[in-house]
């Protein structure tokens, strides 16, 4: 019995012990790693407005050029030639995907596209990440919406290549531009 | 001379055995999984090492000088749970100051806690020998582990992508081996260097095994 009460306080102790470093390295760099990640945003949307911006000086570029408006809960990124970057959220094949998406002044045609993390196959889906890629985005139409369609198919200015071997991926991915850009639309008809 | 005999002390065979004789990957075979997966840069494999020998030294200062008082039957639950502070402490640091290694090594700082090399040595070491020598074994087996990252690394980077650290050290007309960022170049260069330093090592497979 007395063995028993032992173990228990032992570990009781171990673990408050180890909880609370961690609670303190949590509160240590939990500014540090937020600053990162909206720091990734930041330059996921200067690449998709394709603003050049030196490494080191991101934030400044960033509030120089571009607007941001928030508008119930969804925010929108302007420069001053009125183009737009939205982010995106949303279920790939396997996991998430999230990106920055952003339209030309017409709001149609697509200006460039940032991925920002996702989960797909390496190899496969996950060349959606690649700029090769994203690049068979650049000035398409988004009217009536965009279309993925086979490798080397792709014509009509609404359409683009997708990746042979990745086609659940590549579906999942139209789906979510597609959706967004809805919601986009949306919000702005509302304004 | 006087140098040479340090080799025979207790701490010098332990130094040696880290880094050499009882090579946590080429001849305990520990942290494979690890190793495969980070040396296809050289900036990742020094994290990584970084990482291990630090959460080894830490692990083995805790349970060396806890060894007393630790209750042996959790003794077990006892290393996971120091493990995974340490390893936890250890992502958010590069989170926080080396977000873009953070991110190359993906989930791998993670899954430090279950690098066996971690829980081999407080069970085969730290457990029952006192802080010192713990230590010095920690510090010889991350050292062991992690210059082996670096060979791999080095020959990864190089051929895969004809760079050191980012730095073009091949020149221009080099035709990267992309199948060297790959897995399966890992496996193939692990191999021929588990089969050399093996030679190297002299040591032999044991008789009667598979």
């Amino acid at each position: 019995m007395k063995e028993k009460i032992k173990i228990v306080f032992f570990v009781f102790c171990l673990g408050s012990v180890c909880g609370g470093f961690l609670s303190g390295i949590n509160a240590y760099t939990r500014e540090r790693i937020l600053r990162n990640q909206e720091l990734k945003i930041k330059t996921a949307v200067l690449n998709a407005l394709e603003i050049d911006y030196p490494p080191e000086k991101i934030e400044e570029v960033f509030s120089k050029n571009i607007e941001k408006i928030e508008n119930k809960g969804r925010v929108i990124y302007r420069t001053a030639k009125r183009e737009v970057a939205i982010l995106f959220s949303g279920p790939g094949l396997w996991g998430n995907i999230s990106g920055v998406l952003a339209l030309k002044p017409d709001l149609e045609t697509i200006q460039g596209i940032q991925i920002i993390s996702q989960e797909e196959t390496p190899g496969l889906g996950g060349r959606i990440a690649e700029k090769s890629f994203l690049e068979r985005f650049v000035n398409k139409k988004t009217i009536p919406r965009l279309l993925l369609v086979p490798e080397g198919k792709a014509k009509r200015e609404n359409e683009v290549d997708a990746i042979t071997g990745a086609t659940m991926t590549s579906r999942a991915f139209e789906e979510l531009l597609n959706k967004s850009i809805a919601d986009f639309r949306l919000l702005l008809k509302k304004e | 001379m006087k140098i040479y005999r340090l080799i025979y002390t207790r701490a010098g065979r332990i130094f040696v055995n880290g880094v050499w004789k009882d090579n946590p990957i080429f001849c305990m075979i520990l942290g494979i999984c690890s190793t495969l997966a980070v040396t296809n840069r050289v900036e990742n494999a020094l994290a990584m090492g970084a990482g291990v020998t630090f959460v080894l030294l830490a692990t083995s200062l805790l349970i060396s000088s806890l060894r007393k008082i630790i209750p042996a039957r959790i003794r077990m639950i006892t290393y996971m749970l120091v493990i995974s502070t340490f390893v936890i402490c250890v992502d958010r640091f590069l989170k926080a100051y080396f977000p873009r290694i953070s991110e190359q090594l993906g989930p791998y700082v993670g899954l430090i806690i279950t690098n066996c090399i971690l829980m081999g040595r407080a069970e085969a070491f730290a457990i029952k020998n006192p802080l010192g020598y713990s230590l010095l074994d920690a510090f010889s087996c991350g050292l062991g582990y992690s210059y082996t990252l670096l060979i791999l690394s080095v020959i990864r980077e190089i051929l895969a992508f004809g760079t050191i650290l980012g730095r073009r050290v091949m020149p221009g007309t080099w035709t990267n081996w992309v199948i060297m960022a790959m897995p399966a170049g890992g496996f193939v260069l692990l191999a021929l260097y588990l089969w050399i330093m093996r030679n190297l090592a002299k040591l032999e497979p044991e008789k009667g095994g598979i």
